[in-house]
């Protein structure tokens, strides 16, 4: 086929394809920094000034810094959510397909900072727990690893988790037309395990101690960390419509047609 | 089943190389297994620490009775809730292989990072269990039979089956008996005395206990034995609530008007 000059202009105008992945590793190495920061101070200050809530030490290492996370969290969530929501595209109807792809690749590659912020809270985070309590037996609800597990890495995963929801039903036409459970199971199931924390120190309080990780009142963590399965949901839905969005957006021969 | 036209093209493109569609694919692909692997870390990781933990934490709790039970049964579940969107839309029968790994990620650095450098336990007496084997023969099962009740029979008893022979080696040496104090203990039970849990009293151990010993030697078989035959019943049950929690679908959005989506701009469209 011969090359024309229309040909030319005409390919001039589709920008090539590239994967958006920046706003990706950006949230990673911020969450590295975040969760390496949060280690070193634990190693540096637990066992010094954080074995014993009462004494003025505790407060002045361990209580000022979860005084900051319960303060900062939520206007967080509330500047992140509020943002999504404030901003939202309100003529997702009229979307050109390539910028709704372009959209969709950017909110996929978030969720892997959504799983990432997830690995600290339900793995790292969450068994360092029981290294801490049942080594140092734990006095109060604030304890140099609760500190961090409860009130530092769960609310994290839980802003990630609200802001990719609201970025995908005032974005993504796929999720605006419906609300897809799988994805409210991914979201909504992980941040029930902030409120089963209520559950869990009224239990410690009252009712027994911690000698062992297994015990039943840990339980509500595990069938709320279970929602997560509702991940292959999500990804099988996500897959499906890509199979559906991509032939609008190319040819035959895999070349961007906008 | 035939592909509908769409999908034909779709197809057509992605296996162009070096074109866009192909570039898309693969770079999507990649995305999704960043997603999957921690998801999976984070999943697997507490569901385990939270029913079985204790016995995957410390070599002194590595019993033939409740640690060779129980394990196998709370390995099971998820890999089998997973199976079910691998292989079933995905043709990938790897969830058992893929959740092993990532749970012996998770538990790996958090033994290092957690046990030996905060709390300064050696790793000799916190390393983590040995899983995979048992759920890779399960996703053998499952990739021979292609069928849920034989993989149920056999994939699912063969994460117990495999799970004691697996950590045999490494935990034989733990077994082994010393004399400490005038008394006849395992080298796993004097690693534990000499590094104390302050808040897990000894007498709160919960290992091998009851009329299981009566059988002599056969302890870890008569676990194991009932260890597969759970495992079975949970690889069958699980693996449908992993269909229905892939399967779930939408509900209507109340709040699509505020995007552009109203009832009369649908109809329009139509």
């Amino acid at each position: 086929m011969a090359v024309t000059q229309d040909n030319i202009v005409k390919n001039q105008d589709i920008k090539p394809w590239k994967f958006n992945l920046k706003p990706m590793i950006i949230c990673m190495l911020i969450l590295v920094a975040l969760m390496g920061t949060a280690r070193w101070y634990q190693q540096w200050a637990a066992w010094d000034f954080g074995l014993d809530a009462t004494d003025p030490m505790f407060d002045v290492y361990w209580m000022k810094l979860f005084w900051a996370q319960i303060i900062i969290e939520p206007i967080l969530f509330v500047i992140f959510v509020g943002y999504m929501w404030l901003t939202r595209d309100k003529h997702l109807n009229d979307l050109a397909p390539r910028e709704e792809l372009n959209k969709l690749i950017l909110w996929i590659s978030m969720l892997v900072v959504y799983a990432f912020a997830f690995y600290f809270a339900g793995s790292l985070y969450a068994e360092q727990d029981a290294s801490w309590h049942q080594t140092v037996v734990r006095d109060t609800s604030f304890t140099p690893s609760h500190i961090f597990l409860f009130y530092g890495t769960m609310p994290i995963f839980i802003i990630i988790g609200f802001t990719l929801f609201f970025y995908a039903i005032t974005r993504l036409p796929f999720f605006a037309k419906e609300i897809s459970i799988p994805l409210v199971l991914v979201v909504c199931g992980p941040f029930m395990l902030l409120p089963t924390v209520g559950y869990n120190e009224w239990g410690h309080a009252f009712w027994l101690m911690e000698e062992y990780f297994t015990v039943p009142l840990h339980w509500g963590f595990v069938f709320f960390g279970w929602s997560i399965i509702a991940l292959g949901g999500v990804l099988v839905q996500v897959i499906k419509y890509i199979i559906d969005l991509m032939p609008k957006v190319i040819n035959e021969k895999g070349e961007l047609l906008s | 089943m035939s592909l509908e036209q769409h999908e034909a093209k779709l197809l057509s493109a992605i296996s162009t190389p070096g074109s866009d569609a192909a570039k898309i694919a693969r770079g999507l692909d990649w995305i999704v297994v960043g997603i999957l692997v921690f998801a999976i870390i984070a999943a697997y990781h507490i569901h385990m620490m939270l029913t079985v933990g204790d016995w995957d934490f410390w070599v002194d709790w590595k019993d033939r009775m409740n640690w060779v039970t129980l394990t196998p049964m709370l390995l099971v579940v998820i890999p089998a809730a997973l199976s079910y969107p691998f292989m079933e839309k995905f043709g990938l029968p790897i969830a058992g292989t893929l959740c092993a790994l990532c749970l012996m990620i998770g538990e790996w650095a958090s033994r290092y990072f957690s046990f030996h450098l905060w709390t300064y336990f050696p790793m000799s007496m916190v390393w983590p269990s040995i899983v995979i084997p048992g759920l890779m023969l399960m996703d053998m099962v499952y990739l021979l039979s292609r069928n849920l009740f034989v993989t149920s029979i056999f994939g699912g008893s063969a994460v117990a089956f495999a799970f004691a022979p697996a950590n045999w080696p490494i935990l034989a040496p733990y077994h082994v008996p010393v004399i400490h104090m005038d008394q006849v203990v395992s080298v796993a039970d004097l690693i534990g005395y000499t590094f104390t849990r302050t808040a897990t009293p000894e007498y709160l151990r919960m290992i091998e206990r009851g009329t299981l010993r009566t059988f002599g030697g056969e302890s870890t078989l008569i676990s194991t034995f009932f260890s597969a035959f759970v495992c079975m019943i949970l690889y069958f049950v699980w693996w449908k609530i992993g269909e229905w929690l892939t399967n779930m679908g939408s509900t209507p959005n109340v709040l699509k008007k505020y995007v552009g989506y109203s009832d009369d701009v649908e109809k329009e469209k139509q």
